[in-house]
């Protein structure tokens, strides 16, 4: 009768396999040692014989195994399992356990994935080992699988958060958000970790329900206040609802636990920008350029930096290259497009805007914007009908008054009258702020006014 | 049948033809008089001269190499070379002072692709592919077949050998050169009808070692025809010394030229260049000497250098095509296609006509936002287009289609590019996007798996594959292609920040 598969925890002595049929636990050392006067042919650093001829167990390799791997020393701790695994003819569960680690973290999963299988066949009731054939499930996509690896060890009964972190993560990649969410909230009331509360927080972005992701992300921050990403993530889906002041809180503390990270100096950058802080941006995105000197947001955002600047050569060359590198991201050609607006240049500017509605068809200031440009180059017609096509989408007293001050000044003066109604009952509705934000748009308002009254509309 | 009138001397008449390059009749000419009496040593050498100018080939630029100088090449001097001092490994990264390689696409030796195609910039295998698939590969579309090297010597030499009737003019083999090389005159034709019309290295090396020996050892010419028949025969050291030796007796741009292009075949870049500097010295206003500097430089990717090298070649020589074309394409990679637009166009203006340089003012035009040029550029460059650079000319209107938002377009024009050319690996990879775009994942997923065999040395269709697998959650084939992909290109930042996640994923639990 030999004994197969002892796992650590029980702490059993066990002895290789080729021990004589009838040795039981008991008879282990007398038997060892017999085999040691027979030739001891495997007598290897491994199993180093008492000076009585006792045997150290099989599981005494393990915290070796367990040091080289803790210490990233994979090739000698594969050497190690290797010799480990000959020598009891692949009936030793950690090694096996320790090499399928490696593995995977060389990135061969598949082959991880046999040996952690194997590992299961050693020893079924191991949570640890279902956990992993579960997790090299999800790594290789096979999700349905992988959940129900994580049942079957759920029915052991051993409560681990691991355990429904994962199953939340396989049942996000199967877009059923509702059972993820469950997932992660039961994890998380096992244990709590930054891990959980990320992925939950993106479950919730997923469903587009960013207040209950900025929840999530904040009882997170709780647990950990110091985790940058967190804090990025908060910071972003602020910026996402507008709420620029506490999306720039969170990304300036962000920014002092990691200063280099390209994506929240992308962000802050963003916020510093719109509050026409040109040259603290322009700083800001210079470190990130050393890290991502092939991204088309940031040249975008240096390019309007420019923009800001009255540096329109500058902001032109920035903003070409970021379409260079990223021809697909419509708000390049729209940048473009203002640009090329403001020096002038309105047949460019047209063919900016044309890009920009093409990639992106919903944003109607960009139909507002290919008006204008096509009313100074004299195609009032067209021009109309992009201004109608804006106004259909979002009603914006922007939209109306330069509908308006088109109208006015191809003679259209009944027209304008009711744009210009349309725009300034709109824009009485809006609070201080926004009506203060653009003294220009108060004064058009006034001059457009003016030459309404004398041509007597 | 070449009439000469009466009263004219024939060997005066054939004297005239050779000067003006009417080398058949010259030769026509040569063999009735020689059939009247076969010892006049002046008609011999007219013929003689003439056969070679038929034949002649200007061996001083770069040539090919075939497939077995790649792949037993054991001229190289060091296993694993530093970078920058060998061919086989350029220079790298922001050093080079070129755009990196997420803006200027590469050939597939992994170079940066290059204004002008000549020989040896596309056939070299970086360090990646030396091997016999990649070597046997060949790099036109529609062939396989590869440069055989130094057979074309052989291939032109049979050639030349047909269209003569009445066999060979002269029986090399049966000659006394001993006693030809002691008149300097004839001999020297005769050498030069040997290399150049015979192709053949070892009867001419013989020749030029029993002159060089009646010269006593000062005749830098004998030398120099000493060295090109060692080269020939792939004796590069022999040749190198040879060249060295004859610069000693006289100062030639020809023979630094030709010393050159043994140190390149050494695979000795920096040592090239000395030699370019060293003559550079005596010879200041030599433009081939310039332009062999400015290709080192660009073969080791020192963008820098080799764009002032190629303006110093304008400064000298206002119509260098290498040189214009090669600046235009710097210029365009690094944001100025209005400066790249006036390059291609004084290239146009001086009669060069071709699918690439149309479909190159055509981009630059596009880029420089001059759309109104710019289609009608890239139409003339369909028009002259072959099925070699068809499917270029397509890819780059289906870019300008995705610049200008027409997806429908972008999408035709890669379907047509793929049409003409099964193995075009940028349109497949353009079009996977677009199918990601349309939210075909499977399509996509097919795409970027073609383009990624099709070429290794592009990391774009690897990134691509790797994020889509990443998203899809399948990050095994993720990490595999993310690997591939910091192969082809080390320094991309995306593809390390897909890495690391992947590898927090891996470590994690």
């Amino acid at each position: 009768m030999v004994r197969t598969g002892v796992s650590d925890d029980e702490g059993v002595l066990a002895t290789s396999a080729d021990v004589s049929s009838g040795a039981s636990a008991d008879t282990v050392v007398s038997a060892a040692g017999q085999k040691l006067k027979q030739g001891g042919t495997d007598a290897a650093q491994l199993n180093d014989a008492n000076s009585d001829g006792a045997v150290l167990p099989r599981e005494s390799i393990n915290a070796h195994i367990h040091n080289l791997y803790v210490r990233q020393d994979f090739d000698e701790c594969l050497k190690v399992i290797e010799d480990a695994v000959d020598k009891y003819e692949g009936l030793c569960e950690y090694p096996i356990y320790v090499k399928a680690l490696i593995k995977r973290q060389t990135g061969q999963i598949a082959e991880s994935l046999q040996l952690f299988q194997k590992a299961t066949c050693l020893n079924p009731h191991n949570i640890a080992n279902l956990k992993q054939v579960g997790r090299s499930l999800y790594l290789l996509g096979k999700h349905k699988a992988a959940i129900d690896v994580y049942e079957e060890a759920n029915r052991i009964g051993v409560d681990d958060w691991e355990i429904y972190h994962n199953a939340g993560l396989c049942y996000m990649y199967l877009k059923a958000y509702e059972l993820a969410i469950e997932n992660f909230r039961s994890a998380n009331q096992l244990h709590r970790h930054d891990s959980t509360y990320l992925q939950l927080g993106k479950v919730y972005t997923l469903m587009e329900n960013y207040k209950g992701a900025i929840d999530v992300y904040l009882e997170a921050l709780e647990f950990s206040p110091e985790n940058p990403d967190i804090l990025t993530t908060i910071g972003l889906l602020y910026l996402r609802l507008g709420e620029n002041y506490r999306a720039f809180d969170f990304l300036g503390n962000s920014l002092t636990h990691d200063p280099k990270n390209p994506k929240t100096i992308l962000a802050a950058g963003s916020i510093i920008q719109d509050h026409s802080d040109m040259d603290v941006a322009l700083i800001k995105y210079r470190v990130a350029a050393v890290h991502t000197p092939n991204s088309a947001q940031l040249w975008n955002n240096v390019g309007m930096c420019f923009f800001g600047k009255q540096r329109f050569i500058a902001s032109i060359a920035c903003l070409k290259r970021a379409l260079y590198l990223d021809p697909f991201e419509w708000i390049i050609s729209y940048n473009l497009g203002l640009v090329h607006l403001n020096t002038g240049q309105y047949a460019s500017a047209f063919h900016f805007f044309s890009a920009s509605v093409n990639l992106k068809p919903d944003f109607p200031s960009s139909y507002m914007y290919l008006a204008i440009t096509l009313a100074k180059l004299d195609d009032f017609e067209n021009s109309c009908s992009a201004y109608e096509k804006a106004i259909e989408m979002e009603s914006d007293h922007l939209f109306h008054l330069n509908y308006a001050l088109t109208l006015a000044s191809n003679g259209e003066f009944a027209k304008a009258r009711q744009q210009y109604d349309h725009a300034f009952r709109i824009f009485e509705g809006l609070d201080d702020d926004s009506k203060g934000a653009d003294m220009e748009v108060v004064e058009q308002f006034d001059t457009l006014k003016v030459a309404l009254e004398q041509s007597g509309a | 049948m070449v009439l000469v009138p009466d009263g004219l001397d024939k060997v005066w008449r054939a004297q005239r033809l050779l000067l003006r390059q009417r080398y058949d009749e010259c030769i026509e000419i040569c063999s009735a008089l020689l059939d009247k009496n076969p010892y006049d040593q002046a008609v011999w050498y007219l013929k003689c001269r003439a056969l070679t100018m038929k034949n002649y080939l200007d061996d001083t630029e770069i040539e090919d190499e075939g497939v077995a100088e790649v792949l037993l090449d054991d001229n190289a001097i060091a296993k694993l070379p530093r970078p920058g001092t060998s061919l086989a490994r350029p220079l790298t990264g922001a050093k080079s002072g070129g755009a990196s390689q997420g803006v200027r696409p590469v050939s597939s030796s992994g170079r940066p692709l290059t204004g002008f195609a000549r020989p040896g910039t596309m056939t070299r295998p970086g360090t990646q592919s030396t091997d016999v698939r990649g070597a046997f590969a060949g790099n036109r579309p529609g062939t396989s077949r590869p440069v055989t090297g130094s057979d074309r010597f052989v291939r032109l030499g049979t050639a030349s050998m047909l269209s003569e009737p009445g066999g060979p003019f002269i029986a090399v083999e049966k000659l006394d050169l001993r006693k030809y090389a002691a008149r300097p005159a004839l001999a020297r034709v005769l050498c030069d009808y040997v290399i150049y019309h015979d192709h053949n290295p070892k009867k001419s090396l013989e020749l030029c070692a029993i002159a060089t020996q009646l010269a006593e050892y000062k005749d830098w010419w004998w030398k120099a025809r000493l060295g090109k028949s060692y080269y020939q025969l792939g004796l590069l050291r022999e040749a190198e010394r040879q060249f060295q030796s004859a610069l000693k007796n006289s100062d030639m741009v020809s023979v630094t030229l030709e010393l050159c292009k043994c140190y390149v075949r050494l695979d000795q870049p920096n040592t090239c260049l000395d030699a370019y500097a060293r003559a550079g010295t005596n010879h200041p206003d030599e433009p081939q000497l310039e332009l062999g500097k400015a290709r080192i430089h660009d073969a080791v990717n020192d963008m820098a250098q080799s764009v002032t090298c190629y303006k110093r070649v304008l400064s000298i020589d206002s119509s260098n095509v290498e040189a214009i074309a090669c600046l235009g394409a710097h210029h365009f990679y690094t944001d100025q296609p209005e400066v790249a637009l006036r390059f291609f166009r004084r290239l146009l203006q001086m009669g060069v006509s071709s699918t690439e340089l149309w479909n190159n003012v055509g981009l630059s035009c596009f880029y420089a936002s001059q759309y109104d040029m710019c289609l009608s550029c890239m139409e003339k460059a369909l028009a002259l287009a072959n099925d070699e650079n068809m499917a270029d000319a397509w890819f780059n209107i289906g870019t300008i289609g995705i610049g200008i938002g027409d997806l429908g377009l972008a999408y035709q024009s890669l379907k047509i590019a793929v049409s003409i050319e099964a193995k075009h690996a940028e349109s497949f990879n353009n079009l996977g996007v677009l199918e990601l775009r349309k939210g075909n994942v499977d399509q996509a997923r097919a795409n970027f798996q073609t383009a990624a065999s099709l070429v290794p040395h592009l990391f774009e269709p690897f990134f691509n594959g790797a994020l889509l697998a990443f998203k899809l959650g399948d990050f095994q084939e993720s990490f595999e292609l993310c690997t591939k992909s910091l192969d082809a290109y080390e320094d991309h930042s995306d593809s390390h920040e897909l890495l690391k996640q992947l590898k927090q994923h891996f470590s994690t639990c």
